[in-house]
């Protein structure tokens, strides 16, 4: 059997667990309180009934059994007269009264001689409290009312009863207000996460503007929220662009290959350029995979320690022939290594597919310039072209995937070499920034770079 | 050649069959791993094309058996997954070259005749000079002559000409030379494989009745003997 969702709520078990502590805390202090007074008072009895008889005593000593029994006698009726509540009673051997205003010895107190009795007067029911002497042959108890004593300790006793009750009482209904109104808030945001859910991810958890630590929930669930919708439309677009920029190499295929099939006689050179036009979408497709792959972070597990150096100097001379086809200059230069955490494949991809736009938009008696340099605790990486650059307003809009200027469209390429470059960058915890090289454009990659190995540094000249 | 197809999509496979064939092999179907794993043990075979996911057994464990049992056939995995750790993990588990799908089938062919013809020669005594007509190339002094005649070449395209000459014969796949030459995995967008060989071209064939380095067309590249 399950318990009502309210009394398992986290709240409800915290207030029962503070409603014990109270509980005991608070019997702790009655307890405490009750000691401490009926202990007052017992003493304070006691001492009076130890006074009378020191009293008396020192009449014993003075004037013998006779001189007691009378100051006994006399004691007893102003007492009576006073109501003063003392209670004398002198016996003789065989136990009948000599004097005093009992009646009778009390009944059981005879071993207890020289020990502090409890007991009730018979007629009146007055509990009293006396000490039982051996004086001489004779007995004698000193007693005193106790009634009020006897009282208090009722009054202290039902009042801890009803403290404790009380608290437990108010500690309960404190706990399932409190937990009732923790319940309302967060089922409030349950509901809201149920219906985000069920799929309508518009919804928001409701603020209520007391800046509590449900709002907070609430906000950051919020802030999620938008955070998510957000990713999901930058998906979307993505998803949209992919589509729209396939489309239309997919369709020329299409229409292409509609037409080989309609010819009589179809060539072999139109299939090979079919299939030629369908590697490049499968390219297109590959990049976009590889860009993918690479934004969620899957190369990240395979990263060493890369020297940039030889990739550089790699690129330079894979790209130095095509420059000087197209009659573009290629200087490239690495003084140092510089080492970074890294793939090795994916930098190599980036300073290619730089160097390749670079060449590619470089007018003919152009100069592509690569350099790789340590700045600080960075790798800088800067490939600097002579061609006409990219306008300010359009340097942010080149990383995202499928952006082709108007004046690269005459240019093969898909779209997606900067994309790439970009995503591997940000996943190297690098920076990629556009400048202007005037005239001209000038890539600047900035990776985190590894200390430089301690043997490289000169430290000769501390010696 | 007679050559073993391991492959459980069926599309593909008829695909490289047919291909094959018509390059005038002789070939072999399995189509999930117990199947291929008992071809491949009991038959002999130039060469083999593992997919490496199949149903049962997957292509890295045959491959791994394989290996196991001291059979030193070629293979040549076939993936869906072409990122640098798959194709270390291929190799690794003892194949010998890897191919990405989707792949032109000239890629797949001129891997193929390079494996199994690595097979054959055999690297028991590493050439010293590699041949190919009347071109010469001495790789402990490093150099090339043509007809007698010292060739200057570039360190790289020193390089490039020493793949090629290994492969003498064969097609040689631009891919197969940014692999083997440069040691990278990925497409550069402009072709820029074809300038270098457009300049080792210039170099050893001009001025040459008869060239040796061909274009061919759709596949690559081939150095003639």
């Amino acid at each position: 059997m399950r318990l009502p969702r309210l009394f398992r709520t986290n709240v409800f078990r915290l207030t029962l667990a503070y409603m014990a502590l109270f509980a005991l805390s608070v019997g702790a202090l009655s307890a405490f309180v009750y000691s401490a007074t009926l202990g007052y008072l017992d003493t304070q009895t006691n001492a009076i009934i130890e006074a009378e008889i020191n009293g008396l005593r020192e009449t014993y000593e003075r004037s013998g059994l006779g001189g007691l029994r009378d100051v006994i006698q006399e004691r007893s009726a102003r007492d009576y007269e006073q109501e003063r509540r003392s209670f004398y009673l002198l016996v003789d051997p065989i136990g009948a009264p000599v004097a005093g205003n009992l009646q009778a010895w009390p009944i059981g107190a005879n071993d207890a001689l020289g020990q502090w009795v409890d007991f009730v007067q018979r007629g009146s029911d007055t509990p009293v409290r006396a000490l039982l002497l051996q004086v001489g042959a004779y007995r004698l108890l000193v007693g005193r009312d106790i009634r009020e004593v006897t009282a208090i300790k009722q009054v202290l006793r039902s009042a801890s009863i009803y403290g404790i009750s009380l608290t437990l009482a108010l500690a309960l209904v404190g706990g399932l207000l409190l937990a009732i109104s923790a319940e309302r808030r967060l089922a409030e945001i349950n509901r809201t996460t149920r219906q985000i859910m069920a799929g309508d991810l518009s919804r928001r958890a409701p603020l209520k503007g007391s800046d509590d630590e449900h709002d907070e929930l609430a906000q950051n669930i919020n802030t999620m929220l938008d955070q998510i919708e957000n990713l999901l439309e930058g998906m979307r677009h993505v998803g949209d662009s992919v589509a729209h920029d396939l489309r239309g190499p997919i369709t020329r295929l299409r229409n292409r290959l509609e037409t080989v099939a309609a010819a009589e006689k179809p060539s072999r050179d139109d299939l090979a350029d079919c299939v030629a036009q369908l590697d490049q979408v499968l390219a297109t497709f590959n990049a976009l995979l590889r860009i993918a792959r690479v934004e969620s972070g899957a190369y990240r597990s395979a990263f060493t320690t890369v020297d940039l150096k030889p990739i550089v100097q790699d690129v330079c001379e894979l790209y130095q022939a095509a420059a000087e086809e197209r009659h573009v200059t290629l200087r490239g230069g690495a003084a140092e290594s510089v080492e970074v955490f890294g793939d090795r494949e994916l930098l190599a991809q980036v300073l290619t597919n730089l160097v390749d736009n670079a060449v590619k938009y470089t007018p003919p008696g152009g100069v592509v310039r690569i350099e790789l340099a340590r700045s600080g605790d960075r790798a800088q990486v800067r490939v600097a072209d002579s061609g006409s650059g990219i306008p300010l307003e359009d340097r942010s809009r080149v990383l995202q995937r499928f952006t082709r200027l108007d004046r690269a469209r005459s240019q093969p390429g898909n779209g997606l070499g900067l994309a790439l470059v970009n995503a591997v960058t940000l996943q190297h915890h690098g920076r990629l920034s556009l400048g202007d090289n005037g005239p001209g454009l000038v890539v600047t990659v900035e990776l985190p770079a590894l200390a430089p190995p301690r043997a490289l540094v000169p430290s000769a000249a501390v010696r | 050649m007679r050559i073993l197809v391991i492959e459980d999509d069926k599309d593909v496979a008829s695909f490289i069959r047919n291909g094959l064939v018509q390059a005038g092999c002789n070939v072999d179907h399995a189509a999930n791993g117990r199947d291929g794993l008992f071809l491949a043990t009991t038959e002999g075979y130039d060469a083999l094309v593992v997919d490496r996911m199949l149903p049962g057994i997957d292509g890295l464990t045959v491959i791994r058996t394989l290996r196991a049992s001291a059979n030193t056939t070629p293979v040549l995995i076939l993936s869906a997954l072409g990122e640098v750790d798959d194709r270390v993990k291929g190799l690794k588990a003892g194949g010998d070259d890897y191919l990405v799908k989707p792949f032109a089938f000239s890629e797949l062919l001129a891997r193929l005749e390079a494996l199994a013809r690595r097979a054959k020669t055999g690297s028991d005594a590493p050439a010293t000079v590699l041949r190919a007509g009347d071109l010469e190339m001495d790789l402990l002094r490093r150099e090339v002559r043509r007809a007698g005649k010292p060739i200057d070449l570039q360190p790289r395209e020193f390089q490039l000409l020493e793949f090629l000459l290994r492969h003498v014969g064969q097609v040689v796949t631009r891919t197969m030379l940014l692999e083997g030459v440069w040691d990278y995995h990925f497409d550069p967008q402009t072709n820029v494989i074809d300038v270098h060989i457009s300049r080792l071209r210039s170099k050893i064939d001009k001025g040459f009745e008869r060239p040796l380095l061909h274009t061919v067309r759709g596949a690559g590249y081939r150095l003639d003997g």
